[in-house]
């Protein structure tokens, strides 16, 4: 593995690691904008905003862009969070370059009209969709329910009013802002030639103007607020549980993922025990999730409303346990095995590299070579999860249920 | 390119060993199939697989549960399970030290489970509550039901099980399920990635050599179900699903199906994406892909969207199956095998991925196709054989679902 990195006179960073053993590499634009920069009424513009980039530029119609992808035979597509926005695609190296000058050119696009209304449809879809997904709606809810008044409380997709009232010109305007090439990171990955690559971004992107693109970093502990929401149509309860969760900037987040695999990994944690091995929840997971500037721990079960009641105390009993004796060796032992295996598995794929490379340039500002995490991960001790524990107080929870109606449960 | 040897190795009672080195991966993922999937099981105990895939981890040889669960976390192991039509799957990927370690763990498993009743229990609730969880998740449910509903029975037996049916089931009738269908003749193990295939043929001769097969029986097939059902709930969208018969993977078309279906909708240019999504805003979720079995094949679309808009992405979606032999172009051919191949080569780069298909290649064709010959035949496709193909397959008579709050007149379309 050889990194490179350059940087162009208009704050684009170009970062590339090299791996000449790869079938296939991957390329990518993370773009340092998602819901968390958006006010209110423009809430979804993110999201909006990355379908409306595979609609074209001033040369090419949106059909034209989806020609030109698959004649290459890539795996393409993008993703938008509360924080960031990614664009990506896989690609065997002989592609490489053509899919990259593609990329390049749909960073500025054209948000035509017409195909502003047509995708608006889309997003009302997809909106509708994930509604007919309770483990997501429930986490949409809760994110909004312990984020308060944070930014991060906003919802990528953002909802049909806001989707209604959105237009053209206020993403142009939202564009012209975020899109600045130093709010902007590319990254490659994979077997390639770094110079010949970077060369093509080099000469597509130095002419792209810069503004100022900022965001508040506020760390927000979390409201810690409990509800339960019904809707008719539901069968099962859908739990969500948030809590306060450390910065991807500190250096603590390595003993945080290892927390989160030792209660709530989907097989051998504590809430599987005590919850799915006893088939009081047909699932029960935890995640950490490292944000700029703070994190939060959060989880999903699943479980039948006559066990409602008892997966609550459950779940309280599980958090006293932690407060008051910690984790084991044996435990860390274990999670630490887990997430170095799943480290080293996602990394083998140039697509898998892509992201955590490009991730850690954005939040970090500097390369982190595998071996780095993988260290960083067989340092953690006992006292470094115990320490969370006391700091975090994960049993002080944001909490919301979606279920079906009261009445209805016997 | 990518050297792709398949090791194969057959032990005497039958046991099929395969594997594919990947030279330059620091990984290993194995992957045990055993003919004991949703359709090769009797009726009357549907999602029995299920509870089998969780009561054989419940304590297996000298480790109890929590024993052997910890074992494989001290592992690291990533854990791969599943059910399909025809298999019960048990596998792992993990740093390639430890795989001699964990296939140990999972011939356990599979030779000297401990199957007590006490076990059995929660086993079988989970996999009632699984079922139960399927009616808050429609998109999924719809997909079941159809190949249920598609496929002669028992082919697309619901995977995930039957309420009724695992109600009933009990602890010693699941005994002599496992009795009856862990048949070790029939049992494929395949390996990708970083390992010594010496080393591991000895282990598995060690451990599954002395043990016979016992000749499970093939199901025995009944004819197609209804050709649509509608399933009531008052979601925010209706689920579609629609299904048409394709010919079989080791049939000599194949590759002309794969690069018909690929057509329709492998990538964002493709038919569907373009007339449903692109050009009229109907559908966030909209896409086919070939879903082929031993016996029987299809291919299955799913198209998700508002109430209001059923009828009309139904009729879009049925004209671009039925159209789709219509004025194919050279360059539509030519994205569909570019997509194809780069997907094949792309899939192969991780051990796990590569594992199932070693694996699925031996069960359908008798042998595992290299990486080269999949790529070799995609290339001898022409803008003619996928023409003639579609000419004598037409993707005219569909199977459909749906899940939604009101049912959508396919009727109509069929008859026009």
């Amino acid at each position: 593995m050889s990194f490179t990195t350059r940087q162009l006179d208009n704050g684009l960073v170009l970062i590339g690691e090299v791996n000449p053993s790869a079938e296939s590499a991957a390329v990518g634009f993370f773009v340092r904008t998602g819901a968390r920069d958006e006010i209110l009424e423009i809430n979804g513009v993110s999201h909006f905003l990355e379908h409306m980039l595979f609609k074209g530029t001033e040369r090419l119609s949106p059909c034209e862009v989806n020609e030109a992808f698959d004649r290459t035979g890539a795996q393409f597509n993008a993703f938008t969070s509360e924080e960031s926005t990614v664009y990506y695609a896989a690609v065997l190296p002989e592609y490489l370059e053509e899919v990259t000058r593609l990329w390049i050119e749909l960073m500025r696009p054209a948000l035509r009209e017409e195909d502003f209304a047509i995708e608006k449809n889309v997003i009302k879809e997809e909106i509708a969709m994930y509604m007919d997904m309770p483990s997501f709606d429930v986490m949409d809810r809760c994110r909004s329910l312990h984020f308060g008044e944070h930014p991060c409380a906003n919802s990528v997709l953002g909802s049909i009013e806001s989707i209604d009232a959105l237009s053209a010109g206020r993403m142009r305007e939202y564009f012209n802002r975020r899109y600045s090439p130093n709010n902007l990171v590319f990254a490659c990955t994979g077997r390639f030639d770094p110079d010949r690559i970077f060369a093509a971004v080099e000469q597509g992107c130095s002419g792209w103007p810069v503004e100022p693109a900022d965001r508040p970093m506020e760390h927000c502990p979390g409201s810690g607020l409990r509800r339960r929401i019904e809707k008719a149509n539901l069968v099962r309860e859908h739990i969500c549980l948030m809590s306060e969760g450390v910065a991807a900037q500190d250096g603590r987040r390595f003993a945080a993922h290892m927390l989160a695999c030792i209660i709530g990994d989907s097989v051998g944690s504590r809430f599987y025990w005590e919850l799915v091995d006893t088939a009081l929840a047909d699932e029960a997971s935890m995640q950490f999730s490292a944000m700029d500037g703070t994190g939060v721990f959060c989880s999903y079960i699943s479980c039948a409303g006559n066990k409602l009641q008892t997966v609550y105390g459950v779940l309280e009993r599980v958090f006293a346990q932690l407060a008051a004796h910690g984790v084991t060796e044996d435990e860390l032992t274990m999670a630490r095995n887990k997430v170095l295996s799943t480290l080293v598995l996602k990394n083998e794929v140039p697509m898998g590299r892509l992201v955590d490379l490009g991730f850690n340039w954005m939040y970090l500002g500097r390369y982190c070579p595998i071996e780095q995490d993988v260290e960083a991960i067989k340092a953690v001790t006992v006292e470094d999860v115990v320490g969370l524990i006391r700091d975090l107080r994960p049993g002080r929870f944001t909490c919301l249920t979606l279920g079906p109606l009261t009445e209805s449960l016997s | 390119m990518m050297t792709t040897t398949p090791d194969t190795h057959i032990l005497d009672n039958g046991m099929v060993i395969l594997g594919e080195p990947m030279p330059h991966v620091a990984s290993a993922a194995f992957n045990f199939m055993i003919p004991a999937g949703a359709a090769m099981l009797p009726d009357g105990c549907c999602g029995a697989a299920n509870v089998i895939c969780d009561w054989i981890f419940r304590g297996a040889g000298e480790r109890d549960s929590r024993q052997l669960s910890d074992a494989m976390d001290r592992l690291g192991l990533h854990r791969m399970d599943s059910v399909s039509s025809s298999h019960l799957s048990v596998g792992a990927a993990m740093e390639a030290g430890n795989l001699a370690a964990a296939i140990d763990l999972y011939a356990d498993t599979i030779l000297a489970p401990h199957l007590t009743d006490e076990q059995f229990a929660p086993a079988r609730e989970l996999a009632i509550d699984a079922v139960h969880s399927l009616d808050d998740d429609p998109r999924q449910k719809v997909a079941l039901h159809l190949r249920d509903q598609f496929y002669p029975h028992p082919l697309g037996r619901n995977t995930e099980g039957n309420v009724a049916e695992l109600e009933q089931l009990t602890a010693e009738q699941t005994r002599r399920l496992i009795a009856r269908r862990f048949d070790i003749s029939q049992m494929l193990f395949a390996v990708t990635g970083r390992y010594d295939f010496p080393a591991i043929c000895r282990q598995l001769e060690d451990r599954f050599g002395s043990r016979r097969g016992i000749d499970a029986p093939e199901p025995q097939l009944k004819g197609p179900g209804r050709h649509y059902t509608h399933i009531p709930n008052d979601g925010a969208q209706v689920h579609i699903g629609l299904m048409t018969a394709c010919v079989k993977p080791a049939d000599e078309d194949y590759y002309d199906a794969r690069v018909a279906v690929s057509v329709l909708s492998g990538g964002m240019s493709a038919r569907l994406f373009t007339e449903v999504r692109e050009k009229r805003g109907l559908c966030y979720a909209i896409g086919a892909r070939y879903h082929g079995l031993r016996n029987a094949a299809g291919v299955l679309c799913y198209a998700g969207t508002t109430p209001d808009k059923a009828r009309e992405t139904f009729d879009v979606t049925a004209e671009q199956f039925r159209g789709l032999s219509e004025g194919i172009t050279q360059d539509e051919i030519n994205r569909a095998k570019a997509g194809l191949k780069s997907a094949v080569i792309m899939h192969s780069e991780s051990s796990s991925n590569r594992v199932g298909g070693i694996g699925m290649d031996h069960y359908l064709l008798g042998r595992v196709r290299s990486l080269d010959e999949i790529k070799r035949r995609i290339d001898a496709t022409t803008l003619g054989s996928v023409r003639d193909f579609l000419r004598r397959h037409p993707f005219t008579d569909f199977t459909v679902v749906t899940i939604g709050p009101r049912p959508i007149d396919v009727e109509q379309q069929r008859h026009e």
